[in-house]
């Protein structure tokens, strides 16, 4: 600590700075008026300082930091082989070898602009997404607010527990529930409803319905807990002045939890382009084991192009790069909104 | 709201007041008088729908797993007939898959999973909690650049190619460590603790520290028993992931022989659920294969069912992070 302070002291602005950007009441302050750290006079004889001061902890960052490296860094120099020739063959040779020989070329990328089941996995990957945000998300907030509505905060404990259930089940038994349920000959709906798993036109919705069944009980825990932490007298007081219960859940809880809600739908948004990979493949395989057109989405796609058929290295390493490029900039999209407009970041 | 109505309710809720010779707390009337907030026609409906909705709700969850359930204590012959309770009880499916013929494909993966569960949970949490304490010192040298570090591989990944390239020049395709190598790294749960660690007071560390505690001691003696709640929390969102996620699974292992040694359970639940895994000769098998899939994935469910206290415990103590990943 002592270090800080003789830093700071060196610097009346880093000073003045340094109250504005942690005010009493913690709310994020003008940090970006704040002159790079790194200008100060002295700044790097109080870096040494400081690391000479924490010498013996900085090794406890070793063992993330190399994780970090060797799992995602290193990866990420594979973007290198987006752009190699269609010559990659990893029988001819180990990956160094094909990464050092063979031609470079742009040509990848050009190839998912004018590939047809590229574009028909960014649709669906799309329509399933908007249905979910239309749908899941709704249903979430709903299912908290009535949950908070009941008078018997035990019996809404209960259900908020039993309603979390299938969100500790994987993927693969949620599938298997379900497709024993509807199975046409044996199922206890399939009797009614016929093979509706199999068919195309049935996908989305059961794909949306899964979700929910699976994620609505759990996604709602977050809503719940913010309507709860609401002060119980704002709800007297409204009750005083004549508010009915449709008025008090519309005009005083929504607007209470109205920043969490922003927060989720932005991370929702900003996390489009993920379908949940493991729920769509294993519908899929459930079904018939052949993607057909109304059922490919981009993750799966890419993974049966990059894992299953592995015809072109090159290509699949090109389809995973743009699709991470796409991720990133919804990310970024999503951190300068809530930035902007919450005073937080998404991380 | 009509100034009438409004009228009445400040007349009913302003009648307390009154007689304040009665009431000594003024602020506590209205929960000490029950009868003067009356519950409207409007309420009682509201009441009866709320219920009703959730009711349903709790149906449409309750019902499929039930089902389910008794498929795997039925008999396959009479499978048409199941709804919520098992038609002819038998525990046949359960024995093949645990002590029968399918006991083996079962155990090993079982037995895999564990391994994976156990090494991921201790490992991951560790490395990341590790990396957070210094992180959260609030005068760390290069401290957003070092977050940087970790928050860029939270946003960007080049895909599953890189990676499967990785794991194949690491000669580790098909075992269950390229599965465990890539999920130890967490950057969520390294935001997680570092945000706890910097909520703990600096008095106590520099009082352990003037008691002569070395850094090792102070991080595992004095930092990590104060922080078990979001231990605990991340310990249990990593053992469930771990337990359920077969993504990773499927990429870096396939169903060759080799692979088949390295599958873990949700996985192999998965092959399962495709009747790849079922031996097709045996006519037992192929009236039963319903049965047995739903056998197995009941059993591999009681691992996750003994972790239910502790959600329980957690969602009556409300949220102690974000449920962002779930």
């Amino acid at each position: 600590m002592e270090e800080y302070v003789n830093r700071t002291s060196e610097s009346p602005a880093v000073q003045a700075a340094g109250e504005t950007a942690f005010p009493a009441g913690g709310i994020a302050g003008d940090a970006g008026a704040v002159k790079p750290i790194y200008e100060e006079p002295g700044f790097w004889k109080s870096q040494w300082k400081r690391i000479k001061k924490y010498r013996k902890i900085l090794f406890f960052l070793i063992p993330a930091a190399a994780f970090t490296l060797i799992f995602s860094y290193i990866p990420m120099l594979g973007i290198l082989f987006a752009f190699k020739g269609p010559e990659f063959n990893l029988t001819k040779g180990d990956v160094l070898y094909n990464l050092t020989h063979g031609s470079w070329t742009f040509a990848n990328f050009g190839n998912i602009f004018v590939d047809n089941s590229f574009w028909r996995a960014v649709g669906n990957t799309l329509i399933i997404n908007v249905i979910r945000l239309l749908v899941c998300f709704p249903l979430s907030i709903i299912i908290a607010v009535q949950l908070s509505e009941l008078k018997n905060q035990t019996l809404s404990k209960v259900i908020l527990i039993i309603l979390t259930i299938p969100n500790f089940l994987s993927w693969a038994i949620v599938i298997g529930i379900w497709s024993g349920i509807l199975h046409p000959d044996t199922g206890a709906l399939g009797q009614i409803t016929g093979h509706i798993m199999a068919q195309d036109a049935w996908f989305k919705p059961l794909a949306v319905f899964f979700s929910a069944w699976k994620g609505a009980g759990w996604g709602c825990i977050l809503f719940y807990s913010a309507i709860v932490s609401i002060d119980k007298t704002y709800y007297e007081s409204a009750t005083l002045e004549g508010a009915n219960r449709l008025q008090k859940m519309w005009y005083l809880t929504l607007p209470s939890i109205m920043p969490t809600i922003a927060l989720m739908l932005v991370l929702n948004i900003s996390g489009m382009m993920a379908t949940g990979f493991e729920q769509i493949y294993t519908m899929m395989q459930v079904n018939a084991g052949v993607l057909t057109d109304s059922q490919i989405v981009l993750d799966t796609y890419i993974y049966e192009i990059s894992v299953v058929n592995r015809t072109s290295v090159p290509f699949a390493t090109a389809l995973g790069v743009f699709n991470g490029a796409i991720a990133l900039a919804l990310m970024l999209i999503g951190n300068t909104i809530t930035t902007k407009t919450m005073k937080r970041g998404l991380w | 709201m009509t100034e009438k109505m409004i009228e009445q309710e400040l007349g009913t809720a302003a009648g307390p007041t009154a007689a304040p010779a009665k009431r000594p707390h003024g602020l506590r009337i209205f929960k000490r008088n029950p009868n003067k907030i009356k519950e409207s026609k409007l309420d009682i409906f509201l009441n009866i729908l709320n219920l009703t909705i959730l009711f349903l709700g709790v149906i449409l969850i309750v019902f499929p797993l039930l089902n389910y359930f008794s498929l795997a204590f039925n008999d396959g012959n009479s499978n048409l007939k199941v709804v919520v309770f098992p038609v002819s009880p038998t525990l046949n499916a359960f024995k093949y898959v645990l002590v029968g013929a399918g006991a083996l494909d079962f155990w090993r993966a079982f037995g895999n999973s564990v391994l994976l569960t156990v090494v991921v949970t201790i490992g991951s949490n560790l490395v990341e909690a590790m990396a957070a304490y210094p992180l959260s010192k609030r005068d760390f040298p290069f401290k957003s650049g070092i977050m940087m570090y970790f928050i860029i591989t939270m946003l960007f990944s080049a895909g599953i190619v890189p990676i499967y390239l990785l794991m194949y020049m690491f000669g580790l395709l098909d075992t269950i460590w390229s599965v465990v190598l890539i999920s130890i790294s967490n950057v969520t749960h390294l935001l997680y603790f570092k945000t706890f660690f910097e909520g703990i007071p600096a008095d106590i560390e520099e009082a352990a520290k003037l008691d002569g505690a070395s850094d090792l001691q102070l991080f595992f003696l004095i930092v990590v028993p104060m922080s078990l709640p979001i231990i605990g929390s991340c310990c249990f969102f990593t053992i469930v992931g771990c337990w359920n996620g077969y993504g990773s699974a499927m990429i870096f292992i396939s169903e060759s022989a080799d692979g088949k040694l390295a599958q873990p359970l949700a996985y192999y639940l998965y092959l399962m659920l495709q009747n790849t895994t079922l031996n097709k000769n045996d006519p037992w098998l192929m009236a039963n294969g319903q049965n047995v899939e739903a056998a197995a994935m009941v059993a591999s469910i009681i691992p996750i069912l003994l972790m239910y206290p502790y959600v329980v415990k957690y969602i009556k103590g409300g949220l102690q992070i974000g449920s962002v990943k779930g």
